[in-house]
């Protein structure tokens, strides 16, 4: 903004601060009724949803799903999405340390004198498409479940074949409905349509590397392995 | 003693004309002739004579401080045509920092910040204290609150255009204070010492570890060591109540006094008609 | 000014500014300086080892499957300070470069501790795999990584036999060819050029 601007945004802000109304009583009522609500509303969450702790911290466990606070999901998902090592100090201080700095230099990128959003269509749309990103990623991260449950329907006899599933680390690799990794290997939630039951049971028993062999589930454990095959066939 | 009202307190007197005479159309006064006329009579003197003790009382106070001119100037500011609820969001969040703080301090006389003893003195609090879990769900629930109406009043101010000339300072100062209400949810995280808490902040710390060159050093800092020890729950308790909130209160005061020197802006689809009919005219 | 020869550089006012500014900064480094040291101490100080902790005899490991175990790595802070290993006894598929002749170590002994971001990884005996529940790592059964954002392979223990009984040592970091490094924490790269970018600290 050259001096001219500036001295015409002051002009026009004096004007429209003298036509404007004192700040008590008019703001201060609004402020005031906005702070009631603030703290009506979070008495409410506290009496409705209440605080839970959960059990002591435990750095023995081997079974525990950790998760941040909500409000951090967009930056777990982040971590989640950006899978080559390489790249990992990206995600975690590349990218957050980037996105701080051009905040803070905003009024210093954006020397537009409009202000009206109609009128700054690429501060608008930037502004859009940021918020659109972040609650994107929020969402994925809370639908982002632990490797050891899968929550897709089956019909009551695959049900034993779903635990072995579950518990076979197969989503450590491969996605079934919406959990597990979407990597490296493909998902399997309509696999049963792709392969036919004794080509799964193939691939199970000699698989592609890096994917491991279970033929000793299947020599352990025969009826497991079957269940297994069976859930896998069913997903159409 | 009655000291004389201040100058700043003296009500004006009216403009001759525009009130009814107080004594009917008599001249000169003459002896009070309805019941009606007394009543109202009396009714404004003792209201006088309640005022008067306030009045005194904050005489009293302005001739020590000499605050008056100041307080004015706040309180009495014009604020923009066209301001409208958007603009309440900042002092809402403000307002939720104070029910942190407020509540923060209660939850602090029952917490014990040691590795041993935190999860028990949190688990105290919340089943035998009175009221014990609900101040502890007001302050969980009010740092979810709290983000949630950081994020709206940044969005506002981006949104209206509000962070250019002259208040780039302002929005400067924001950011911050938004950095560092995040790390106050950070650092608190921790402190009731469950198993979210405890993995949540492992891998927080990592995050940091996982700069080049200096992370490790940075991670070392938060954790007070290079593994989760002893003094890792009281280095994360002393940031969380003294240094970031300490300096969280000095950067609130310095954007509130910004706002009100610079005041608020207006909407951005407002404009001046004054300006527009003026230039018309020299036209 | 008055009292000022001609030619004069030091005057009194000068000089008196200067003490002022000299003490102001003699004072701000008296109380700065130590809380300071203070905040930045623990960067600085180095680790106390555990010494060898005992985790069992000889006959309750071996060399297919793994055993987990738990183990002390800060004292005096009770369980905050315990982890969860993975013990099996070495097979010849577990020489690792660094031994260079000397004898390998007898026993493999993995850390739970995702190289990734430090989540607790799990065992899974079907799929022979550490599986980590947070960003979606997976590591062989050597603790190498065969998926996922994790950066190197899972840290281990030194492992020693001492009469029939199997002990635990310090933790070490081990990179892609399963060579030896000094501990690092987890998201630290140890491959090629990038031990350069995350060097060992002395402190640990």
């Amino acid at each position: 903004m050259d001096k001219r601007e500036k001295e015409q945004y002051l002009r026009e802000y004096g004007i429209l601060k003298s036509q404007g109304k004192p700040f008590f009583p008019y703001a201060i009522a609004k402020d005031g009724t906005m702070a009631l609500i603030t703290v009506l509303v979070i008495m409410l969450l506290s009496i409705i949803l209440g605080a839970e702790l959960g059990p002591k911290a435990d750095p023995t466990t081997t079974s525990y799903t950790p998760r941040p606070e909500w409000y951090f999901f967009f930056l777990f998902e982040l971590l989640r999405v950006i899978k080559p090592p390489a790249l990992v100090f990206i995600a975690t201080i590349g990218i957050p340390t980037v996105c701080m700095v051009l905040l803070i230099l905003l009024p210093f990128i954006d020397r537009n004198p409009e202000r009206h959003p109609a009128r700054r269509p690429i501060a608008t749309l930037t502004g859009v498409t940021v918020i659109a990103l972040m609650a994107y990623l929020t969402v994925e991260g809370a639908l982002a479940g632990a490797p050891g449950t899968i929550t897709l329907k089956v019909a009551p006899q695959y049900a034993k074949g779903k635990a072995v599933a579950a518990s076979s680390g197969c989503q450590g690799c491969h996605k079934i409905g919406e959990n597990g990794n979407a990597g490296p290997g493909p998902p399997l939630t309509h696999i049963g349509s792709r392969l036919p039951r004794n080509a799964i049971a193939r691939t199970l028993v000699n698989p592609t590397a890096p994917m491991p062999s279970f033929v000793n589930l299947q020599k352990q454990h025969p009826d497991q392995f079957n269940s297994l095959v069976d859930f896998l066939a069913s997903l159409k | 003693m009655k000291l004389p009202t201040p100058p700043g307190l003296r009500r004006k007197p009216a403009r001759p004309g525009s009130q009814p005479p107080k004594n009917g159309n008599r001249i000169n006064g003459g002896a009070a002739a309805t019941k009606k006329e007394l009543k109202q009579a009396q009714r404004a003197k003792l209201k006088e004579q309640a005022l008067e003790v306030p009045i005194s009382m904050l005489g009293w106070l302005d001739e020590r401080t000499g605050s008056t001119p100041f307080l004015r100037a706040f309180l009495f500011r014009k604020i923009p045509k066209g301001t409208n609820w958007y603009y309440t969001l900042g002092s809402a969040t403000l307002f939720a920092f104070v029910n942190q703080a407020v509540t923060g301090v209660f939850l602090a006389m029952f917490y014990t910040p040691s590795a041993t003893q935190a999860y028990t003195s949190t688990r105290h609090l919340t089943n035998d204290v009175w009221l014990g879990a609900f101040v502890r769900g007001m302050h969980k629930w009010g740092a979810t609150v709290m983000v949630v109406l950081v994020f709206l009043h940044m969005g506002r101010v981006f949104f209206f255009g509000a962070y250019k000339y002259p208040r780039e300072l302002n929005w400067i100062i924001g950011v911050v204070l938004l950095i560092l209400t995040m790390a106050m949810a950070f650092t608190g995280y921790l402190l009731p010492f469950d198993q979210r808490s405890f993995w949540a902040t492992v891998v927080g710390v990592n995050i940091n570890a996982s700069g080049p060159i200096l992370g490790p050093y940075l991670a070392d800092f938060l954790r007070g060591g290079s593994e989760f020890g002893a003094t890792t729950l009281s280095r994360f308790y002393a940031i969380h109540m003294l240094l970031i909130p300490g300096l969280i209160a000095a950067l609130i005061g310095a954007h509130l006094y910004l706002v009100a020197k610079l005041g608020t802006t207006a909407p951005p689809w407002l404009k001046a008609e004054k300006a527009r009919e003026l230039a018309e005219e020299e036209i | 000014m008055l009292g000022a020869f001609e030619g004069e550089t030091v005057t009194r006012r000068r000089f008196v500014t200067g003490g002022a500014l000299a003490a102001g900064g003699v004072a701000t480094a008296a109380i700065g300086l130590p809380a300071l040291g203070f905040a930045l101490g623990p960067i600085f100080e180095k680790t106390t080892h555990n010494p060898w902790q005992d985790v069992g005899p000889e006959s309750d490991f071996n060399p297919t499957s793994y055993v987990p175990r738990v183990i002390t790595l800060v004292p005096e802070v009770g369980e905050a300070g315990k982890t969860t290993i993975y013990v099996r006894k070495a097979t010849p598929d577990d020489k690792s470069p660094s031994d260079k002749g000397k004898t390998p170590l007898p026993y493999v002994a993995i850390s739970t501790r995702c190289a990734h971001l430090g989540c607790p990884v799990r065992f899974v005996q079907a799929a022979q795999r550490f599986i980590c529940p947070c960003h979606g790592g997976v590591y062989d059964k050597f603790g190498k990584v065969v998926g996922g954002p994790p950066v190197r392979p899972l840290d281990r223990f030194y492992t020693r036999v001492e009469g029939n009984r199997v002990q635990i040592g310090p933790r070490f970091s081990v990179n892609s060819k399963l060579e030896r490094f000094h501990p690092r924490d987890p998201s630290n790269h140890i491959d090629g050029l990038w031990k350069y970018l995350y060097p060992s600290r002395p402190t640990t």
